[in-house]
C-alpha cells in the first residue's frame, strides 16, 4: 500500500517530464523539417507557398468564374451575384453564403467563386538544389569570339576537404595542450599556479574580435596569412581558455588517493597523465571535442580573416555564403547547402554522443 | 542492451559518414572533371590566344608603359592579388574577362571574392595584409583609405591625357579624392558600372495592352492611373535586401532629387550641407510617396514593399497575365528576370523627367579599382583595367555597362544593354548613386533605415528625415 502511494506521484512526474521533452523536441524539429522540405522543393515553389503546403490540407478551390461587365468601375461598390462588395473585400476574399468570392483577374473583371476542398500531398520534389550545391553551378559566359561557353563552377567537394583540414588539427591541438595544462593546474604544485590559472580564466571573457587586427599584423610579418598552419594556431589560441577550464573541472575532481598511490609506485607525472588521467577523462575529452569541433566547423569570422576565400583554402561556411550570389538571387540553394554541411557535425555528434551527457554531468557533482 | 546500443550508434555513424563521403566525393569528381574542361577543348584555347593577340591591336597601349612591357611577356610568372565583393556568377564572368590577358602576359591575377568585402577590407589594410588591387563598389569607402594615404595615386604612372582618352571627365572627377595632407590624387580606375535610372517593363504585354512608354513624370502618373482603372497595380516595388534593406528606396529618392533640383544641390545634399529636413528633399520623398503609398498603384500595397525582396519584385511583371507593369531598378536586375524570358520580351525606359529644366539625368553606380601596392606588374594590370577589353566577355555576357570609352557596339549582348551605355554617354547630367558617396553612417546606415521606417509607417516624414540626418553627426 505504502509502496503504491509512493509510486503514483513518480509516474505522474515522469509523464510531465516526457510531455515537456516531447514539446521541446517538436519545437526543435519543426524548423529542421521545414528546412529539409524546402531543400527539395523547386525554387519557384518556395517563392509562392510555404513548405507546410506539401502536406494535405484544406484550401479554397475555384468552382466557377463570374465575368463582370468590362466597364465595371473598381473604385465603386461592385455587384457580384446580386450582392455588392468593395474592391478591398474582393481582393482579400469575401464570403457569400458558404462560398468565397475573390478576384481572379481584376483587369478582365473575373471573380472566382470558391469552395473549401482537401488538397492531396504535393509531390513536386526535385534534387536540383542538391545537384547544384554539390556539383557546382553552371554559368553561361560569352567568349570574345561570340560563342557562349558554359562554365561549371566548383561544388562543395573541395571546400569540404579544406574544412576537414582546418577542423581536425584545430580540435586536436588545443585539447591536447589544454589537457596537459589542466593537469598541471589541478595537481602540480608550482609557483604562481593560482595566478596563471586566473589569467587563463580571465581570457575567457576577452572577445576574439579585438585580437583580429593585431594578430593579422603579426601573421603578415610571419607570412602565416592564408595558410592552414596560421588558422590552426588561431583556433587553438581562441579555444584554449575554455578547454583548459573545462578540462580542469573534470581532472581536478579525480580522487587524490589515486595519484598518491601511483606516485608511491614510482610513476612519473607523464605516466600518471597518460595512464591515469587520460583514460579517466574520456567523457570530458569527448564532450569538449564536440564543442570545439562544432565551433570550428561553423566558424566564419576567423577563417574569413586569417584564411581568406581563395578556392585552394576556402572553407565550407564561406563557400555556402558565396553560393547565394553577389546579389542574393540564389538563396534557395542555402537550404540544401545547410543540410550537406550538417552531415559531418551530426556524424561526430552521434559518434561521441554517449560520452556527451556523461561529460556534461561530470563537472556538476562534487565528490 | 548496452552492446546493442553501441552497435546501432556505430552503424548510424558509419551510415552518415559514408553518406557525407559519397556526397563530397561526387561533388569532388564533378568539379574535377569540370576544371580541365576549358583547357581540354583545343579550339577554345586557340580562340582565346588569338583574341589575346588581337588585344594589342584593338586596345590603345601607351608606348613605354608597363602594360606594353607586360603584353610582351616581361612580367611572366608574377602574381597580382585582387580582393573584391563579387562572388559566384560575377566572379566567373570577371575571371573569364581577364583570361586572355593572363594567357598573354603570364601574370596571374589571383582574385578573391567575399560577400563581407566592406567589413573585411578595413581589417586587411590595417593589418598590413592589403591586396595589390581592391575593388570598391562604394567610392565613399575608398575615400577613407585615400585620406589616410594608403592608396597609390594612379596618375603617378598614368598620363592625364591617356586617362582622359579612356574615360569621360565626369568619371575622372569622381575618382579624384583627397590624399594624405590634402593633396589631390586619382584614387583608382573605374571598371564595371551599372545604370540605375531605369524603369523596366514587359514589352510584349505592354504593346498588347496598347500602352505607350511615358516620356515625362506626368505622363507616367497618368499611365499609372490608367493601369489602375484597367484593374492592375502599375508598380511592383520591393526594398527588402537583408541587412541592406531600404537601399532601393534611397535610389528612388536620389533619382527624384536629380530631377527636381540642381546637380549642385544634389552634391551639397551628399555632404550633409543640404539637410534631409530641407523642403527640397522632403518634396522628393513626397513625390515618391505619391506612387508608393497609393494602394491602387503598388502590387500588394504599401505594407508589402518592405517585406518584398528587391530581386523578387521584378517577377510579377512576367507572370501571365502580368500582375504589375513597372519596376524601377538598375541594369543588373536582368539577372533576376525569370528564366525563359528572352531579351525581346522586356525593355526599359529612362526614369522620366519631372521638371524640364533638369532634364533626364543618368544615375550610375560603379566599381572603382584601387591599388595598394606599387609594383610594375600591378601597374600593368591597372592599365589593363582602363581598357574596355578588360570587360569584353563580361559585356558580351550581359549585366555590365562599361564606364570607359571605345566599346564597340557589337559587343553588347542585346539592344537594351547597348542603349544603357548610350543613355549614359548622352545624358547631360551624370551623378553617382548618392548613398554610396555619403558617409557610410548615413549612406549605408540611417538612410536605409530611415526610409524603411518611413515606408513601413513606423516613422512620419519629419521623423524619418530627422533620423536620417542624424547619421551625419555619427561619422
Amino acid at each position: 500500500m505504502a509502496k503504491r502511494k509512493h509510486k503514483a506521484p513518480k509516474r505522474k512526474a515522469s509523464w510531465l517530464v516526457n510531455t515537456i521533452l516531447a514539446i521541446i523536441c517538436i519545437i526543435w524539429f519543426i524548423p529542421t523539417l521545414g528546412l529539409l522540405i524546402s531543400s527539395v522543393r523547386p525554387a519557384a515553389d518556395i517563392l509562392q507557398t510555404g513548405w507546410w503546403t506539401v502536406f494535405p490540407h484544406r484550401q479554397w478551390a475555384t468552382e466557377e468564374q463570374v465575368k463582370l461587365p468590362k466597364d465595371t468601375d473598381l473604385r465603386q461598390p461592385i455587384t457580384v451575384n446580386g450582392q455588392t462588395f468593395s474592391d478591398d473585400q474582393l481582393k482579400a476574399g469575401v464570403m457569400q453564403g458558404d462560398k468565397r468570392l475573390v478576384w481572379e483577374n481584376r483587369r478582365s473583371r473575373t471573380v472566382d467563386v470558391q469552395d473549401k476542398k482537401w488538397s492531396g500531398m504535393t509531390l513536386n520534389f526535385t534534387t536540383q538544389n542538391y545537384e547544384t550545391v554539390l556539383g557546382g553551378k553552371q554559368y553561361k559566359i560569352t567568349q570574345p569570339d561570340g560563342t557562349v561557353k558554359t562554365e561549371q563552377g566548383s561544388g562543395m567537394g573541395r571546400s569540404f576537404w579544406n574544412t576537414i583540414a582546418v577542423v581536425i588539427p584545430s580540435t586536436v591541438i588545443p585539447i591536447f595542450i589544454a589537457s596537459f595544462a589542466a593537469y598541471a593546474f589541478a595537481w602540480l604544485k608550482f609557483k604562481g599556479r593560482r595566478f596563471f590559472f586566473v589569467i587563463v580564466i580571465a581570457l575567457l571573457v576577452v572577445p576574439l574580435q579585438v585580437a583580429l587586427i593585431p594578430i593579422l599584423r603579426d601573421y603578415t610579418a610571419l607570412g602565416l596569412n592564408g595558410t592552414y598552419f596560421g588558422i590552426w594556431l588561431a583556433h587553438t589560441a581562441f579555444g584554449l581558455p575554455l578547454i583548459t577550464y573545462f578540462m580542469y573541472n573534470s581532472i581536478s575532481q579525480l580522487p587524490r588517493d589515486l595519484f598518491e598511490s601511483a606516485y608511491m609506485d614510482g610513476a612519473t607525472n607523464f605516466t600518471i597523465f597518460s595512464k591515469l588521467i587520460l583514460p579517466l577523462s574520456v567523457p570530458a575529452l569527448a564532450s569538449i571535442s564536440i564543442f570545439q569541433f562544432l565551433w570550428v566547423w561553423n566558424d566564419y569570422l576567423v577563417s574569413l580573416i586569417f584564411l581568406g576565400s581563395q578556392p585552394e583554402v576556402q572553407v565550407l561556411s564561406m563557400n555556402i555564403a558565396n553560393m547565394v550570389g553577389s546579389r542574393g538571387s540564389d538563396w534557395h540553394l542555402l537550404t540544401a547547402a545547410a543540410f550537406v554541411s550538417m552531415l559531418t557535425p551530426l556524424a561526430v555528434f552521434f559518434a561521441l554522443q554517449k560520452y556527451f551527457v556523461r561529460g556534461l554531468l561530470g563537472g556538476s557533482i562534487k565528490g | 542492451m548496452k552492446r546493442k546500443l553501441k552497435k546501432s550508434s556505430t552503424m548510424s555513424l558509419m551510415m552518415v559518414l559514408l553518406f557525407s563521403v559519397v556526397m563530397s566525393a561526387c561533388g569532388g569528381t564533378t568539379s574535377n572533371t569540370a576544371t580541365p574542361e576549358p583547357a581540354a577543348t583545343g579550339t577554345d584555347t586557340t580562340a582565346t590566344a588569338t583574341t589575346g593577340a588581337d588585344m594589342i591591336k584593338t586596345a590603345k597601349v601607351p608606348a613605354g608603359s608597363e602594360l606594353e612591357k607586360a603584353l610582351k611577356g616581361e612580367y611572366k610568372g608574377t602574381k597580382v592579388t585582387m580582393y573584391g565583393p563579387f562572388v559566384d556568377a560575377d566572379e566567373q564572368k570577371f575571371n573569364a574577362s581577364i583570361k586572355a590577358f593572363e594567357d598573354q602576359t603570364g601574370i596571374d591575377i589571383a582574385y578573391e571574392g567575399s560577400k563581407e568585402f566592406e567589413a573585411t577590407i578595413n581589417v586587411r589594410v590595417n593589418g598590413g595584409n592589403a591586396p595589390d588591387i581592391a575593388d570598391f563598389p562604394q567610392p565613399g569607402l575608398l575615400e577613407g583609405f585615400a585620406n589616410s594615404g594608403k592608396v597609390v595615386d594612379v596618375s603617378s604612372f598614368m598620363d592625364e591625357s591617356y586617362l582622359k582618352e579612356q574615360y569621360k571627365d565626369s568619371w575622372l572627377d569622381m575618382a579624384k579624392m583627397k590624399g594624405e595632407g590634402g593633396k589631390e590624387l586619382t584614387a583608382g580606375v573605374w571598371a564595371r558600372s551599372s545604370v540605375k535610372s531605369l524603369v523596366w517593363y514587359n514589352k510584349k504585354a505592354f504593346a498588347d495592352a496598347g500602352y505607350e512608354v511615358p516620356k515625362t513624370w506626368d505622363e507616367m502618373m497618368a499611365l499609372t492611373e490608367q493601369i489602375a482603372k484597367d484593374g492592375d497595380p502599375a508598380w511592383s516595388i520591393g526594398i527588402e535586401s537583408g541587412t541592406a534593406t531600404g537601399w532601393p528606396a534611397t535610389d528612388w529618392i536620389e533619382d527624384i532629387m536629380l530631377r527636381t533640383t540642381t546637380p549642385e544641390n544634389y552634391d551639397k545634399w551628399l555632404t550633409g550641407e543640404l539637410p534631409f529636413t530641407d523642403p527640397i528633399v522632403k518634396n522628393a520623398v513626397k513625390k515618391m510617396s505619391d506612387i508608393w503609398f497609393n494602394k491602387d498603384y503598388v502590387y500588394g500595397g504599401r505594407s508589402s514593399i518592405v517585406t518584398t525582396n528587391f530581386g523578387d519584385s521584378i517577377q510579377p511583371l512576367f507572370t501571365d497575365p502580368p500582375k504589375a507593369w513597372f519596376n524601377r531598378q538598375a541594369g543588373f536586375i536582368v539577372s533576376f528576370i525569370p528564366e525563359g524570358v528572352t531579351a525581346d520580351e522586356y525593355d526599359w525606359f529612362p526614369f522620366p523627367s519631372i521638371d524640364e529644366q533638369y532634364g533626364t539625368p543618368a544615375m550610375i553606380s560603379g566599381d572603382i579599382y584601387a591599388m595598394f601596392n606599387d609594383r610594375p606588374e600591378v601597374r600593368a594590370v591597372m592599365e589593363f583595367f582602363t581598357t574596355a577589353e578588360s570587360l569584353q566577355s563580361w559585356i558580351q555576357s550581359g549585366g555590365v555597362t562599361p564606364p570607359m570609352n571605345g566599346t564597340p557596339d557589337d559587343w553588347f549582348a542585346n539592344d537594351q544593354e547597348r542603349r544603357m551605355s548610350q543613355f549614359v554617354q548622352e545624358a547631360k547630367t551624370i551623378r553617382f548613386d548618392g548613398s554610396d558617396l555619403m558617409p557610410s553612417s548615413v549612406g549605408a546606415g540611417t538612410f536605409w533605415k530611415g526610409m524603411t521606417d518611413y515606408v513601413s509607417g513606423t516613422a512620419s516624414l519629419d521623423e524619418a528625415m530627422a533620423e536620417i540626418q542624424s547619421g551625419f553627426k555619427k561619422q
